[in-house]
């Protein structure tokens, strides 16, 4: 677990972005614009929140299923207290954020409470948050927002749309507590040993509350960027984001297995993943066709990672 | 954890042995039978022949494939891919079947891809030390994307009639019925008798001391998978022949429900532990809860809380017994 | 402990569903209705002006070859493979056309938003979409408008203003007509009946069921609904479905609506495998090809659709009227290649034409 062994990976995964950024440029002119790429950044800014806490999530040897059902539950009680509750739409969309991470503080109660596996306390939750968000809401959308509101998923702030700042600064705030604090070195002690990271005097169950409230935190967050992007709340959005947060954070290095990952390596995952659905998307390769290369494109990085890692002796 | 389903318990008697092998069997059984006396108490058209037949027919496929999942969990793994490919296996069969070639080729064919592909899955997995979950992602994305490339999500009608297997009813009870009843007892024996079977629960346990004791876990990874590939192949041939059509789609959350079925019947997640019995209850108990959830007249929209509330309180039940057990 | 929580659960549900039953059919949505009358005496629509949108500063595309994406609520199914056929014919009998379709798997809105963005970037000259959600679609295709690409909707709309014209199959309320009517010939004025959808956040189909519900109530008000289940696009969840519905209502169940292409065969089918066929009728929107084995066996009497190929086929050329500046807003007809004078009503909208219903003796005739 040095420092080298992480960086391999991320330094691959760096490679393989620029390779497939400069062959996107080449097939099509409209690719590498500022605009397409600021453009970009907006559509992944959703995935991204909820991937930065799945990061940490994984890396505690964990995992949560449920963040689409929590980003579709709370997608919905901003709208149910703003409209059917008559609250003032900022303390909706408070309220619905508190909600959104009480959902995944939940999670993170029912797994170091209960000791439920991850996989199966949030799978759980998976079927039931959906379920909420869907008899809370009879399936009957709300609209009609004020439009101020839709700032925070159409806005821009310097040319550089609104939530890409959301993201950069979560990305940041991420990567430190990650790699610099008391807190991240307690995360990777938890996912490397448990038991041993418990003897070692590590508030283990605090830690992993912690972090599961903060996946629905920024589930939540995300739940509201998407709503004032798309201007109506559904209570089937979000539906399968748990796929592609999780195929992101496991493409940028982050072991399944818990102990090992980065937020840099979390960030080229979702950059190569998003470059690879537009730029193929530009260049005339239809939905499908770009599904089957990112699963091969998948395999194929964390094939050439565990390959270098063997050259290595290791 | 248990390394075995009946660890040999000094100074208990054989029934407390047996609920302690089998306890999320035994939860889950009485959940099924729980549903039938209540729901039937409400309603008895729920107790009516037909109905039986429908909530055990029905989810027979999903069955079959449970019993291969419960191996590849027992053994330390996961495969996210199942639905895909039983959706890719009920495409080909379908295809077979109406380009005139014999049934039992339609039948056969696609197993055999379903175990070759599952095999190098397998070997992926065993050889490179890639977590199954990332291999089985990337799984998932090829087959759904090369799936609807290929049949741009054309629909296969005009099957032959003899093709559909599922369909049959020797003796007033539909084949699929017959199928998971078998494969299961079948499963069952192979996991507890042979050699190759309880080399599945010492892989899942402890890899290093499978080695230890003579075993080629990557061997028994391979052959694993090759094996959840057979039944995933027979749940798709049996996926393929409910119906006249074949929708040549991926069927959506198909992997979810596999998986949830096999962890409710109590295989553990971390592995080296668990039966396939419990899976196939767990199968039937989801399509019991189906059938029961339109007999009650819950609300249609509060139908998927009721289920996800209906899973937390089973695995909480689970626990809370696992904790008694210590 | 599991036995407990299933109860409460079970009591908790049994309250929340004896709510859900006072108001209109389950799955309806709650915009206003407007039933037809009983006799289909055509109702005086009020004249409207043009609400369509507009985009801007869109080059002289007249008489020059465009380039044009289709992107459906979903790929992969029978019912947008059929449109996606009537494109595509109509960009070759136009011959200055090149069309093609992609979209999302599932029915997503984020990604059908997404394919969106990514074709408006390409540089198309035109699109075509069936929204899997009007306002949540808007947005991106205003941004289409505004990059002066060429807007029509078909099957699903958007928000009138998000797209120039949209052309309509047929008419909620007509499609409600068609299929109540149909059904209470078959069943009789009294008959209970169920009805199989695909979701409840699908637009077309929440529509659908409300005005059902308001036209049942004017025009047979004795007929019962009992309930309507949920079974997503999805084959046999759907066959699952419409077989324990027959079983728990046994005889007091006459009739099934199947409210999507896959729900109507699988309906169907659930009626053969019961034995069923001639006690309980099914009547659906369904495309003929997946609906002949049961037609022609005569389980099934009569299927209410238009033709999605024509769907797809005036849409195209509807899409080449306005990029060659043919069609104007406040126009009052378009000509539509083969299918002739199509009428333009609501403002923006173009009436593909009155639902069609098949039957045993006409279903031969089509295949798509």
């Amino acid at each position: 677990m040095t420092l080298s062994r992480w960086l391999r990976h991320e330094t691959i995964l760096a490679v393989l972005t620029i390779i497939a950024l400069i062959v996107l440029a080449i097939l099509s002119d409209k690719f590498f614009t500022t605009e397409n790429l600021l453009n970009q950044g907006r559509l992944m800014s959703e995935v991204g929140l909820v991937a930065l806490a799945m990061t940490f999530v994984i890396v505690t040897g964990g995992i949560d299923l449920s963040v689409g059902s929590i980003l579709g539950l709370t997608a919905i009680l901003l709208g149910v207290f703003w409209k059917n509750v008559g609250l003032p739409l900022p303390a909706a969309i408070v309220l619905a954020v508190a909600c959104g991470t009480f959902a995944g503080w939940v999670n993170g109660f029912i797994i170091t409470r209960f000791r439920v596996p991850p996989l199966i306390a949030t799978l759980a939750t998976l079927a039931l948050y959906r379920g909420l968000a869907e008899g809370i809401s009879e399936a009957r959308s709300v609209r009609g927002y004020p439009e101020w509101f839709f700032f925070f998923g159409q806005g821009e702030v310097l040319g550089v749309p609104f939530q890409l700042w959301i993201l950069g600064i979560a990305t940041v705030i991420a990567a430190v507590i990650l790699g610099l604090t008391p807190f991240g070195r307690a995360t990777y002690a938890i996912g490397a040993n448990e038991t041993a990271a418990r003897f070692s005097g590590i508030r283990v169950n605090a830690t992993k509350l912690w972090i599961y409230a903060a996946a629905g935190f920024l589930s939540a967050l995300a739940a509201v960027i998407f709503v004032s992007r798309v201007t109506t709340t559904r209570s089937d959005m979000g539906t399968g984001l748990e796929l592609d947060v999780i195929t992101g954070v496991v493409l940028g290095g982050t072991s399944i297995f818990g102990g090992r990952g980065t937020i840099i390596g979390t960030v080229l995952g979702l950059i190569l993943i998003q470059a690879l659905k537009n730029g193929l998307a530009l260049s005339g390769v239809k939905g499908d066709g770009t599904i089957v290369v990112i699963g091969l494109v998948l395999i194929g990085a964390i094939l050439a990672g565990a390959l270098f890692d063997k050259n290595r002796g290791g | 954890m248990s390394a075995d389903v009946a660890p040999p318990a000094i100074g208990r008697s054989p029934l407390q042995r047996f609920l302690g092998g089998y306890g999320q069997e035994i939860v889950v059984f009485l959940s099924i039978i729980f549903l039938f006396v209540v729901v039937g108490a409400i309603n008895p058209r729920f107790l009516s022949d037909t109905n039986i037949n429908s909530i055990f027919a029905g989810n027979a496929y999903i069955a079959v494939a449970a019993i291969g999942m419960s191996m590849i969990i027992i053994a330390g793994h996961i495969d996210v891919s199942v639905g895909a490919l039983i959706g890719v296996i009920a495409t080909i069969a379908g295809t077979l079947a109406v380009k005139g070639y014999p049934v039992w080729i339609a039948w056969t064919v696609p197993i055999f891809f379903s175990m070759a592909v599952n095999a190098g899955v397998g070997a992926l997995v065993a050889y490179t030390r890639i977590p199954s979950i990332v291999v089985t992602l990337g799984m998932l994305s090829i087959l759904k994307g090369g799936l609807i490339s290929a049949t741009a999500g054309a629909w296969i009608s005009n099957l032959p009639p003899e093709f559909m297997i599922a369909q049959m009813r020797p003796f007033g009870i539909p084949s699929a019925v017959y199928f998971m009843v078998v494969l299961t007892i079948l499963a069952t024996l192979f996991v507890r008798y042979t050699d190759f079977g309880r080399s599945i629960y010492a892989v899942g346990g402890n890899m290093e001391a499978a080695r230890a004791a003579g075993i080629n876990p990557e061997r028994v990874v391979v052959g694993v998978f090759a094996l959840h590939g057979f039944f995933a192949g027979i749940a798709g041939i049996l996926f393929a022949t409910q119906l006249q059509v074949i929708q040549s789609t991926v069927p959506p959350n198909l992997e979810l429900t596999v998986i949830t079925a096999s962890v409710i019947g109590g295989v553990s997640i971390l592995g080296g532990s668990g039966t396939v019995i419990g899976s196939t209850l767990a199968a039937i108990l989801f399509a019991c809860i189906g059938s029961a959830l339109i007999f009650l007249n819950v609300s249609a929209y509060w139908l998927r809380a009721v289920l996800g509330l209906m899973i937390l309180a089973t695995v909480l039940a689970d626990m809370a017994r696992r904790r008694r057990a210590k | 402990m599991m036995k407990k929580l299933t109860c409460a659960a079970l009591l908790g549900l049994g309250l929340v569903s004896g709510q859900a039953l006072a108001g209109g059919w389950t799955g309806g949505d709650d915009q206003p209705t407007n039933p037809l009358a009983c006799d289909g005496t055509p109702s005086a629509g009020a004249a409207m002006a043009y609400d369509g949108g507009a985009p801007t500063n869109p080059p002289d595309r007249k008489g020059k070859k465009i380039t044009v994406v289709d992107v459906p609520k979903l790929i992969g199914i029978g019912y947008f493979n059929a449109t996606s056929k009537g494109i595509a014919d109509a960009a070759t009998e136009l011959g200055n056309v090149e069309a093609k379709t992609d979209g999302p798997t599932k029915a997503n809105i984020d990604e059908q938003i997404t394919f969106l963005d990514n074709y408006i970037t390409s540089g198309v000259d035109g699109i075509l979409f069936a929204a899997n959600d009007p306002v949540a679609i808007a947005p991106v295709l205003k941004k289409a408008l505004e990059k002066g690409i060429n807007v029509v909707g078909y099957d699903a709309n958007s928000t009138p203003d998000a797209r120039q014209w949209f052309v309509n199959q047929a008419q909620f309320n007509g499609i409600a007509k068609s299929l109540v009517d149909s059904l209470a010939a078959e069943i009789g004025e009294e008959g209970s009946f169920a009805i199989v959808t695909s979701t409840f956040t699908t637009p077309n189909q929440a529509r659908w069921i409300a005005e059902m519900s308001a036209y049942a109530e004017k025009c047979h008000p004795k007929m019962k609904w009992l309930e309507t289940v949920e079974a997503q696009e999805d084959n046999n969840l759907s066959f699952n479905q419409a077989t324990t519905l027959i079983n728990k209502y046994g005889d007091e169940l006459k009739g099934i609506f199947g409210m999507t292409s896959v729900a109507t065969p699988a309906s169907a089918e659930a009626v053969t495998q019961a034995n069923k066929c001639g006690s309980i009728a099914v009547v659906g929107l369904a495309t003929p090809n997946a609906m002949k084995p049961y037609v022609e066996k005569g389980c099934v009497k009569s299927v209410v659709l238009w033709n999605p190929v024509d769907l797809g086929y005036a849409a195209m050329q509807v899409l080449r009227a306005v990029a060659d500046g043919t069609l104007q807003p406040g126009a009052t007809s378009v000509k539509a290649g083969k299918l002739g004078e199509l009428q333009v009503i609501n403002g923006s909208e173009i009436l593909l034409g009155a639902p069609y219903v098949f039957n045993k003796d006409n279903i031969g005739q089509f295949d798509f």
